[in-house]
């Protein structure tokens, strides 16, 4: 066989409930590959509720801890005071929410454990909507997307709004590490993965978790609109680690957003001119990364 | 009264198909009632849909556990969910087959009909091929064989509660009608599946859940199957390293096995194979 | 032991640290902050070896609690009034997942308007979330209380959260003297938490989990059978630290003077002290009425109530809060203790003490009044009966 480029262990285990092409159920696979054995995973309500199967199954090969859906950092905190005082040092403490979870309601909880310098890792898997209820807008829903709340119809063309940049917030609270990670690049998503256990202090990663229901493609392109997502510069991928910048995937020229956003249904309303708005804020976007990983080198 | 049972996927519509059904018979004078199995069901999980009709307000609000009509959206189902399970002796098994309707298992009492609703649906460009959306013509299907709803009514449902192409699924649901094929009852029909009570469980010393969920099979949410032409595999491992089921294991030899109990067709491996040796196979 | 003159507040501090708690979360509310305050110099000291989680709100504090004890952690954390109403959602997920979280509340008004006075209506509130409701009368009560609860909080045959209330300003900023036991005898009383069903690293398993109804019954029955199984552990609780340390607070429900009574008032918290005082100067005046003090609320004693209507036929219970559109949440739960028992004393609910107001002996004198006068049972705001013969007075 081949030399396998990622961890053997499989700690999530087959049989869980996600829907056919799942990018979240792909990237807790990934995420627990980087971790291993020795950890408590806290999940909120979110697709993962559910994904991991109902009482008395359980999709994990490892501790996990139900909580409400605005308390995931909260959660990490109580987890990690339990750890510390009964002396299981070894133990990751990551939060795994969704990105209405963490960007909306979870936001405050998600503020608290950072500031507070819990030392655990808080994933937030973004399939940029409230998909668990069936596609609702989130606060991480992109500009234009077509949900059930924002509909396409009548006065309603899509989400009016941008999404919101939950990386600037995570980072104005100068956390250990943060970083993007996208499971179409799965070498580089275990790294940062590793890299983050390794670390203490609170650490964030963020996913993007391509969503066939939501997104409204088939399910076979999950990782390839993952891919043009990062290549077309609409999900970099970097990191930050002591307030430093720096960007793990840099393939020569972004490729256009039309290839990404017309591979999706949510965006098939757009016409060249949203399109344009959509690159427009891309390139704004990136350029500033740049900007970032010059001025912090 | 009528108490109507539909079987599909998550995605597929069986909901749907409910719901108009009882918008259907309403705009027939009659009192419906329609309500989804409230589960977790994915898309591609067996889902669940109920409906009752009759000429009085219905006084019962309960899932429907003998029912006189089963329809099934989707044939692979057959395999991997008791369909039949408390079909009233003399009841329909109505199912989106290619079949003639002897060709479909049932208990002996039970009367068949089938119709190829996924060659419709494809006709008139409802859905994809991993994902035709059947309810329109099978619910037209469902107006000649049970002859619970008029045609028309399913027609007007359509043209009100149908928000995308109404004209097509209308003409798909008129081609169901036309289409559907019906059996009598078999003189020596399958045996009926055991009737199997949801087990009681006693919660033991504490809420934790420990039982790991490969125990549960997703095998029946797979409408496409991967099959790997082994001789033009390089053991790249992408299939393995993209599988978001973990459906992927090795052989001795490091060559790729799909773990068939849990793949769910969702076709990641065949688009990221580099040489190209995984190929979704239709499934039934 | 030590015999030291402190707040009640500082009673459950001093609980916390004797019970040598792990992890403590704390947001400050009013009248609570002295309890947080205090541990968090108990913790700089090394008084107390916990960790002591400074949260963003109420909400987190019971997270932190909930999730310290899914890993088997002993956890302490005190709340009131909006703290505790902000709380509500994790109060049922404390109970659902067995967490023996001991909480101290204290009992204040709700807003608006804001009035931070001794008020029942934020416990009574959480009356269906599956925590055992405890009450104390004196800043004694609380200390030995909480140490009391974490035994019973903790007991295999329970492992549910327990609240321990004691009323604002009455008993938080009251002080008093109080005997503090040893460490050496909190040792012996209160064991290091036996943590079973807890997730243990390294172990796969979930605890929270989803269901549907084909479970979700069979965890919520699992519940309430913890519930019944709280009046006998809790006896036994009270016996082993009576016996420890000679001091008993007399069960869910305790009397006192009820034989032969026309008529007993039942009340809870400190409104229990005033009460005791007037039967003292009724059955000094020939009137033969007695006193039932409420210190369990969840489970509600329902036989202890049953037992104290044997002999009587006029029950008053006092409420310190009140259920709009209904009554009284005590005297609504003691006349349906007393519908399915053998005797049916008539059942007066009156309203006093609402958001702080003092309960005066007058006002007590009143309620024994009515009910000896076989007055009509029709719920009473005692409060403002009171403030309108002043203002006739003046």
């Amino acid at each position: 066989m081949a030399k396998l480029t990622l961890p053997a262990q499989e700690l999530m285990y087959s049989g869980h409930a996600a829907c056919p092409g799942c990018g979240p159920a792909l990237t807790m696979r990934l995420v627990l590959k980087g971790l291993g054995p020795r950890t408590v995973v806290s999940i909120p309500a979110c697709c993962w509720t559910v994904i991991a199967t109902p009482y008395p199954t359980n999709a994990l090969g490892v501790s996990v801890l139900d909580n409400p859906i605005e308390a995931t950092g909260a959660s990490l905190s109580g987890l990690r005071a339990a750890a510390d005082a009964l002396g299981y040092k070894d133990l990751n403490v990551v939060g795994f929410a969704g990105d209405g979870g963490t960007a909306d309601i979870g936001l405050q909880a998600l503020s608290g454990m950072l500031e507070r310098r819990t030392n655990a890792i808080y994933v937030m898997y973004d399939n940029e909507g409230y998909m668990n209820t069936g596609v609702q807008r989130s606060g991480a829903t992109p500009l234009g997307a077509w949900t059930t709340t924002t509909p396409v119809e009548g006065s309603s063309r899509g989400k009016p709004e941008s999404k919101k940049d939950i990386m600037s917030i995570v980072l104005a609270h100068r956390p250990t590490y943060a970083a993007t990670i996208n499971p179409a690049f799965p070498e580089d998503f275990v790294r940062k993965v590793e890299k983050a256990r390794d670390l203490t202090g609170p650490r964030f990663l963020d996913a993007l978790t391509p969503c066939p229901p939501g997104w409204k493609y088939s399910s076979e392109q999950s990782i390839e609109l993952g891919r043009l997502a990062t290549d077309s510069g609409v999900f970099p991928l970097y990191e930050v680690e002591d307030g430093k910048y720096h960007i793990t995937r840099k393939g020569g020229a972004l490729k256009p957003v039309d290839d990404y956003l017309r591979a999706q249904g949510r965006f098939h309303h757009f016409t060249p001119e949203d399109v344009q708005a959509v690159q427009a804020e891309v390139r704004r976007a990136w350029e500033h990364l740049l900007l970032l990983e010059k001025e912090t080198a | 009264m009528i108490e109507i049972r539909f079987h599909g996927r998550g995605g597929q519509g069986a909901v749907i198909a409910s719901e108009l059904l009882a918008q259907a018979a309403f705009l027939d004078g009659r009192e419906p009632q329609s309500f989804p199995f409230f589960g977790v069901e994915r898309r591609g999980a067996p889902v669940t849909a109920f409906a009752r009709l009759d000429d009085r307000p219905i006084q019962l609000r309960t899932s429907i556990e003998h029912p006189d009509v089963v329809v099934v959206l989707d044939p692979g189902l057959l395999r991997t969910t008791p369909v039949t399970d408390g079909l009233k002796a003399g009841g329909l098994l109505l199912v989106n087959s290619k079949l003639p309707p002897e060709e479909i298992a049932a208990p002996a009492s039970v009367r068949r009909a089938t119709v190829d609703a996924t060659r419709i649906a494809l006709a008139h460009g409802l859905g994809t091929a991993s994902t035709p959306i059947v309810n329109t013509a099978i619910l037209g299907a469902l107006a000649k064989a049970a002859g619970v709803v008029s045609l028309a009514a399913v027609g007007r449902a359509i043209d009100q509660f149908v928000p995308a192409r109404p004209e097509e699924n209308r003409t798909a649901s008129a081609d169901g009608f036309a289409s559907v094929r019906l059996a009598g009852p078999m003189e020596h029909g399958a045996p009926a599946p055991p009737h199997r009570p949801t087990p009681l469980i006693t919660v033991p010393d504490g809420p934790l859940a420990t039982t790991p969920s490969s125990t549960l099979h997703t095998a029946a949410w797979r409408t496409l199957t991967p099959v790997i032409h082994l001789e033009k595999c390089t053991r790249c491992n992408f299939c393995w390293k993209f599988c978001p089921d973990d459906a992927i294991g090795f052989d001795a030899n490091g060559f790729p096995v799909v773990r068939l109990d849990y793949c769910k067709g969702c076709g990641i491996c065949a688009e990221e194979c580099p040489p190209g040796t995984i190929e979704m196979v239709a499934e039934g | 032991m030590t015999r030291l003159v402190m707040s009640g507040a500082y009673a459950q501090s001093y609980a916390a640290l004797l019970a040598k708690v792990q992890v403590v979360s704390a947001y400050p509310i009013t009248p609570q902050t002295s309890i947080v305050e205090k541990l968090a110099d108990f913790v700089a000291l090394g008084k107390l070896k916990a960790e002591y989680i400074k949260v963003e709100s109420e909400h987190s504090a019971l997270q932190v609690c909930v999730s310290a004890a899914g890993l088997g952690a002993r956890t302490y954390t005190a709340t009131s009034s909006q703290g505790l109403l902000l709380m509500h959602e994790l109060l049922h997920w404390a109970s659902g997942m067995r967490a023996p979280i001991v909480m101290g509340v204290v009992n204040r008004a709700v807003a608006p308007p804001w009035d931070i006075g001794a008020d029942h209506t934020d416990t009574m509130a959480q009356r269906d979330t599956g925590w055992v409701q405890i009450y104390a009368e004196s800043n004694q009560e609380v200390l030995d209380t909480v140490l009391e609860a974490y035994r019973l909080a903790e007991d295999p045959m329970v492992r549910l959260p327990v609240m321990v209330t004691e009323d604002a300003f009455y008993l938080s900023h009251t002080v008093e003297p109080v005997d503090v036991p040893s460490g050496e005898l909190v040792d012996r009383f209160l064991p290091p938490r036996d943590a079973r069903a807890v997730l243990f690293p390294g172990v796969a398993s979930r605890l929270g989990s989803f269901t549907g109804p084909d479970h979700y019954v069979e965890f919520r029955r699992d519940v309430a059978r913890a519930m019944e199984n709280v009046p006998a552990t809790f006896a036994a609780v009270e016996a082993e630290y009576e016996r420890l340390t000679g001091r008993s607070h007399g069960g869910p429900l305790s009397t006192y003077r009820t034989d032969g009574a026309d008529a007993i008032l039942l009340t809870m918290g400190t409104a229990a002290t005033t009460a005791r005082g007037v039967v003292d100067e009724l059955r000094a005046e020939g009137k033969k009425v007695g006193l039932a003090k409420l210190r369990m609320f969840r489970p509600f004693p329902v036989h202890a109530v049953r037992d104290l209507a044997a002999t009587v036929d006029r029950i008053g219970v006092m409420d310190r809060s009140y259920t709009f559109g209904a009554a009284g949440p005590a005297a609504t739960e003691v006349a349906a203790a007393l519908y399915a028992g053998p005797r049916h004393p008539t059942v007066s609910g009156f309203l006093a003490g609402i958001g702080g107001r003092d309960v005066t002996p007058g006002e007590v004198r009143r309620m024994f009044g009515a009910l000896l006068a076989g007055e009509p049972t029709d719920i009473r705001w005692i409060d403002l009966e009171e403030q309108q013969e002043l203002k006739i007075d003046g």
